[in-house]
C-alpha cells in the first residue's frame, strides 16, 4: 500500500468512477440499465470512462503501482483530461437527449460524467501540467 | 491567407463535412411490413444530442483545419496541453467509438415494425473512418517532419 493520501482531484475521480459503476446497474432509460438491451453500449461508455480513470488513480495513488509514463504518446494526466472531458460531453449529451422521464441511474451517470470532467481539470492544476489556467 | 492543405487535412475537411451532411440524412429508417414508415435523422427527437455528438466532433475537426488554412486567425500551438494532432486523434476516436456503439446497440422492433440504419448513419460511419485515418496520418506526418535544432 502507498502511504500517500489521494488529492482532492484524485478523490473526485475515484468517487465518481465508483459511483458511476454502481449506478450503471440502476435504471438508465425506461426499464433498462446501461448494460441492458437497446441501451448498451452507447450509454455504457460513460461508466466505462469513469472506471478506467478511477482504476488508474487507485493503482497509482492508493496501491502505489508504477505504470508506464506514457500510453500511445499521451501522459496519464492527458488521458485523464481527455477521458474526463469526453465523459462530461457525453453526460451533457444524455442530459439534453429526450429519453422520456429520466430514471435515477441516468441522473447519477450525468452527474458522474460532469464530476469526472471537473476532477480531470483539477488534476491538471494539482500536478502543474500547464494544460489549464 | 490560404496555405497549401496536406492530404490528411483535406481528408479531415472532407470527412467533417460529410459527417455533418450525413447527420441530416436518415439515421434510422422505419418499415412496417416492408413498407417505408418514415425515418429520423441525428437531429430528431430522441436522437439529438447523443447521435449528433459524433457529427459535432467531426465538424469541430474540420473547422479547426479550415480556420488554420483559410483564415488569419492565429491558432495556439496547443489546446488544453494537447497538440492539435493529439486533439484530432482524440476527437476522431471518440466519434468512431460512438458510431461503433450505435452499430452494436440492438435496435428495438415491434411485431411488424422493422428499424434499420439509414443512409445518414452509413455516411457518418464512413466519414468517421476517414477522420480516424486522416488524424493518424497527420500525426505520422508530423513525426516524420525534421525539427529545427
Amino acid at each position: 500500500m502507498n502511504d500517500k493520501s489521494p488529492t482532492p482531484a484524485e478523490l473526485t475521480i475515484l468517487i465518481a468512477g465508483g459511483v458511476m459503476l454502481i449506478a450503471s446497474f440502476f435504471r438508465f432509460e425506461g426499464d433498462t440499465s446501461v448494460w441492458g438491451k437497446y441501451v448498451f453500449p452507447v450509454a455504457a461508455l460513460l461508466p466505462l470512462y469513469g472506471v478506467i480513470m478511477a482504476l488508474e488513480v487507485a493503482c497509482t495513488s492508493l496501491a502505489g503501482m508504477k505504470l508506464p509514463r506514457r500510453v500511445a504518446g499521451f501522459t496519464w494526466e492527458q488521458i485523464h483530461l481527455v477521458l474526463g472531458l469526453m465523459a462530461g460531453l457525453m453526460a451533457v449529451a444524455w442530459f439534453v437527449t429526450d429519453t422520456g422521464k429520466k430514471p435515477i441511474g441516468q441522473w447519477i451517470e450525468v452527474a458522474g460524467g460532469i464530476a469526472l470532467a471537473v476532477g480531470a481539470v483539477r488534476m491538471q492544476r494539482e500536478r502543474h501540467t500547464g494544460a489549464v489556467g | 491567407m490560404s496555405r497549401k492543405l496536406s492530404p490528411p487535412n483535406i481528408a479531415i475537411l472532407a470527412g467533417g463535412a460529410l459527417m455533418l451532411l450525413g447527420s441530416f440524412f436518415a439515421f434510422y429508417e422505419y418499415k412496417i411490413g416492408g413498407v417505408s414508415a418514415g425515418s429520423s435523422n441525428a437531429w430528431d427527437h430522441g436522437l439529438f444530442m447523443v447521435a449528433t455528438l459524433p457529427a459535432l466532433l467531426g465538424a469541430f475537426m474540420a473547422l479547426q483545419v479550415a480556420l488554420q488554412a483559410f483564415s488569419n486567425i492565429d491558432m495556439p500551438p496547443r489546446l488544453l496541453g494537447l497538440t492539435w494532432d493529439q486533439v484530432h486523434v482524440v476527437l476522431s476516436f471518440q466519434a468512431a467509438l460512438l458510431m461503433l456503439a450505435w452499430f452494436v446497440r440492438a435496435r428495438p422492433g415491434f411485431a411488424e415494425l422493422h428499424i434499420a440504419f439509414g443512409a445518414g448513419y452509413w455516411l457518418m460511419a464512413v466519414a468517421t473512418i476517414v477522420l480516424v485515418v486522416a488524424a493518424l496520418m497527420r500525426t505520422a506526418a508530423t513525426r516524420r517532419r525534421p525539427r529545427a535544432v
